[in-house]
């Protein structure tokens, strides 16, 4: 049982609410995506099984939209609307991501004054109000315009353009705030007994994730100087990212701060015959292993380091450093986690049995692990419209002949 | 129920969260939750003193532990108070406090509070409901628990990371800032909220380990269901494309160069339609019927000379002026904002009042940024500054605690409180 247990939640949310509707069904909410008769359009999402498109064959499908249910349902069609609003005045929060100037089949403001207890939940590129607020969007001109962007790229490559980063984040980040915004939301029902309309801009969830180029901007107007694999600064800062013997990259940024941590690492490296220089006296002192102020003993320190990691391997590296108190890395690609004992060890990944294809399928699991309501992935992704009869007959006592003509006109699946 | 009766305090208004945390990962969970209303109060101890309020900028000059704009920016929505956790007066105290609390948060690595006396079976002797939160980078179970990381060490381990760069190049560009210690200190917050509603139905408390790692392992899923049911490693598919498409492919999906000093457009067009809007709306309508461009097939094929034409087209323009152009025909289109830009230049931030001005004792009068959730009837507010180092020992000491005058002034001369 999750802490969402009993909570229902419509999700007419497009790729922006994939994750926020996600989040709410692995907290153990009955979450119902209710999508088009013609398919979410996350169907169409790549990577597809065996490289094959089709809308039951997405991988992007099959985890955010993992542990929902599938209404068909044309919500721009009268009936369709009517149908919906049946679902509302049972359910307990409705997710939607349209942008108020287009077409939408409500006003999520009068939805919220039409079901009281209701908390609806607005989740869209700009929010409700405001210049922007229909601006067309995709994830890479939200992350552009939001601010992650502009620190992220290479310092080191002139001309380069600033780098998004791939998949998904705006919605990633956005999720959070629409999730716990619901949450809260919720915890404050419980006591009042009323609903209410959230508003959430992704913009300004993104405009919360720069970390310091934020108090630079707020108070400074001070813009940050990005960098290759680093943070954006002020003043440019040395590199944190090294090649191993074995052509990796290892992660160096957690230089230890302790005196008896550093003497571990120097004494690490040096067990190898390298890092004469990391005995200097003047490495002793914290303040003068400091990275980021282009200090000359920074200089013959990382001159040391590096070299050390470049005639090693990373895994070497990466355990010895830990062992030390170092927190450097590896700089690992996704599949390659799956790899590590440590997350079997936390059972984060987890098997879901797929069926239909007679098969199980390996997903990253809990964001949290929640010790009495445990996170959940809940069933495999649905097929399209595979709960609609389920809930529109089951739930709303819908006749077979109702829903039949239903899809016979084009409004249920 | 008359309009007065109807509750309007923010959502959170009541809970009472001890807030051990430090960095970023940590706080940003307590601000977002001080900004719901939570009453956050930062167990601090002047020998280990959260870097953070040494970090820059000092606009007021440089006068630690209250004059940091970093710290100010970043622990707004608190209160401080001073204690010795490793003093046993001082550690009953912690007690003390944890008995009248909902929720204790932490960020240390993983056996410090463990260490102090704090485990979650000790907290939970002094509060039976008590939701305990560790945020650690590997959690607080497994082979690797006394590992540590900061944000950089957990996005490479993610692979996040390793999913930004340019094919060409030697190294990713990875995230230009700690994306995890933000992203791990929502994930806490969701987590927190969804524990304090299953509570107030239940009375059932519990313990809420997570893994900053793990909070990056779950925003890869499509890359790593590539692997897990296709069997394709990531390195097989080359770098990262830069600020090309990956999933949804789209193309142009690229930033452009605009004029003056690097500054850039991003234009994505996921569709046909898109895409021949984008002609129509460009001084180059002829695009739509170049073969190379006609389908997406044929524009992922020729995507260098695609991007190479847009980009000529795009130098030496006004950015913003190219993104009003663009947007007023419906195109997806927006320029590289920095983090002056969202201060100073983005009108959207302007009309929703996203910086208001905000007063601190130290540093003065300021600006502090947005609220990003927007309740209808039950708004979370921005009010509170970062907490001058102990401001409120007197509050939670005397009013909260019920301690006499008397002792407190023996524990802050035994070091209980320091």
């Amino acid at each position: 049982m999750g802490p969402l247990d009993g909570i229902n939640v419509l999700d007419l949310s497009d790729p922006k609410g994939h994750f926020a509707g996600k989040l709410l069904a692995g907290l153990g909410a009955d979450v119902i995506k209710i999508e088009s008769p013609d398919g979410d359009v996350g169907r169409s999402y790549g990577p597809f099984l065996e490289d094959q498109p089709g809308p039951e064959r997405s991988l992007y499908w099959w985890h955010y939209a993992g542990g929902k249910r599938s209404v068909a349902l044309d919500l721009h069609s009268s009936d369709g609307l009517e149908l919906f609003l049946q679902l509302a005045e049972q359910a307990d929060i409705v997710l939607e991501t349209w942008q108020p100037g287009r077409e939408r089949p409500f006003d999520p403001a009068a939805l919220s004054e039409y079901c009281p207890e209701l908390v609806v939940l607005s989740l869209t590129p700009f929010g409700q109000t405001g210049p922007w607020r229909d601006y067309a969007w995709s994830d890479g001109v939200g992350i552009a315009l939001g601010g992650p962007m502009g620190s992220c790229g290479y310092d080191n490559i002139p001309g380069t353009p600033p780098i998004r980063p791939t998949e998904h984040h705006a919605g990633h980040i956005a999720g959070y705030f629409a999730a716990t915004g619901a949450c809260a939301a919720l915890y404050e029902r419980q006591q009042s007994g009323i609903g209410q309309h959230i508003d959430i801009a992704m913009h300004e969830c993104l405009g919360f994730t720069i970390e310091s180029s934020a108090p630079w901007a707020l108070y400074e107007q001070h813009p940050l100087i990005r960098q290759a694999g680093r943070h954006a600064g002020p003043q440019p800062t040395e590199p944190w990212q090294y090649p191993t013997a074995d052509g990796r990259l290892i992660n160096i940024f957690g230089m230890p701060r302790s005196e008896a941590s550093w003497l571990a690492l120097v004494a690490f490296i040096q067990e190898h015959g390298m890092g004469e220089n990391l005995s200097d006296f003047e490495l002793l002192d914290g303040r003068k292993r400091q990275l980021g102020l282009q200090q000359p003993s920074v200089a013959m320190m990382l001159a040391d380091i590096a070299d050390f990691i470049a005639a090693h391997e990373a895994q070497e590296i990466y355990a010895g450093a830990q062992a030390a108190g170092a927190a450097w890395s590896i700089i690992r690609t996704p599949d390659e986690c799956l790899d590590d004992e440590h997350w079997h060890a936390r059972g984060f990944f987890v098997e879901v049995e797929h069926e239909e294809r007679n098969r199980t399928v390996t997903f990253p699991g809990a964001p949290y692990i929640l010790s009495e309501t445990p996170w959940m992935h809940g069933t495999r992704a649905p097929m399209l419209g595979e709960h609609t009869a389920e809930v529109l007959c089951g739930q709303l006592g819908l006749s077979k002949d109702e829903l039949g003509a239903l899809v016979a006109a084009g409004v249920a699946r | 129920m008359t309009a007065s009766e109807i509750n309007t305090r923010p959502p959170l208004d009541g809970v009472r969260i001890v807030d051990f945390t430090w960095i970023v990962a940590g706080p940003t969970c307590t601000r977002l939750l001080g900004d719901l209303g939570a009453e956050v109060i930062r167990v601090e101890n002047e020998q280990t003193l959260d870097s953070i309020r040494f970090g820059r900028p000092h606009p007021s000059g440089f006068d630690p532990p209250d004059s940091s704009a970093m710290f100010n920016w970043l622990d707004r929505s608190k209160r401080s108070i001073t204690v010795n956790a490793r003093h046993p007066d001082g550690l009953d105290l912690i007690k003390r406090l944890i008995r009248v609390s909902d929720v204790v948060v932490e960020n240390y690595s993983s056996r410090i509070l463990e260490n102090w006396g704090l485990s979650f079976e000790e907290q939970r002797a002094e509060n039976p409901e008590i939701i305990y939160v560790s945020l650690s980078g590997f959690g607080h179970s497994g082979p690797q628990r006394d590992y540590s990381t900061w944000g950089p060490t957990a996005q490479a381990l993610s692979g996040l990371t390793a999913m930004s760069g340019l094919p060409e190049a030697p190294e990713p560009a990875g995230w230009g800032y700690s994306y995890l210690d933000h992203m791990a200190g929502f994930t806490a917050a969701a987590a927190i909220t969804a524990a304090l509603r299953h509570r107030r139905d239940t009375g059932q408390g519990q313990w809420i380990d997570l893994s900053q790692v793990e909070t990056g392992m779950a925003l890869t899923a499509p890359a790593t269901l590539d692997y897990t049911v296709n069997g394709r490693r990531y390195r097989e598919t080359g770098n990262p494309p830069g600020n090309r498409s990956v999933w949804p492919q789209a193309a142009p999906h690229n930033t452009y160069p605009t004029a003056g000093d690097d500054n850039w457009i991003m234009i994505t067009c996921t569709s046909d339609a898109e895409w021949e809007t984008f002609c129509n709306a460009s001084d180059h309508p002829h695009w739509r019927t170049d073969n190379r461009f006609a389908t997406l097939p044929a524009r992922l094929r020729h995507q260098d000379e695609l991007d190479e034409q847009i980009g000529s087209w795009t130098a030496g323009q006004d950015g913003r002026a190219l993104m009003q152009r663009l947007q007023s025909a419906d195109v997806p289109a927006g320029v590289v904002q920095n983090g002056v830009d969202l201060v100073v230049r983005d009108p959207q931030m302007k009309s929703r009042d996203w910086t208001v001005i905000r007063d601190h004792p130290v540093i003065g009068e300021h600006l502090t940024d947005g609220l990003q959730i927007r309740f209808s009837r039950t708004p979370a507010h921005r009010d509170l500054p970062g907490p001058p180092l102990g401001e409120a020992n007197q509050y939670v000491f005397s009013d909260l605690l019920g301690l006499s005058d008397e002792h407190i002034a023996e524990l802050q001369v035994n070091g209980a409180m320091g």
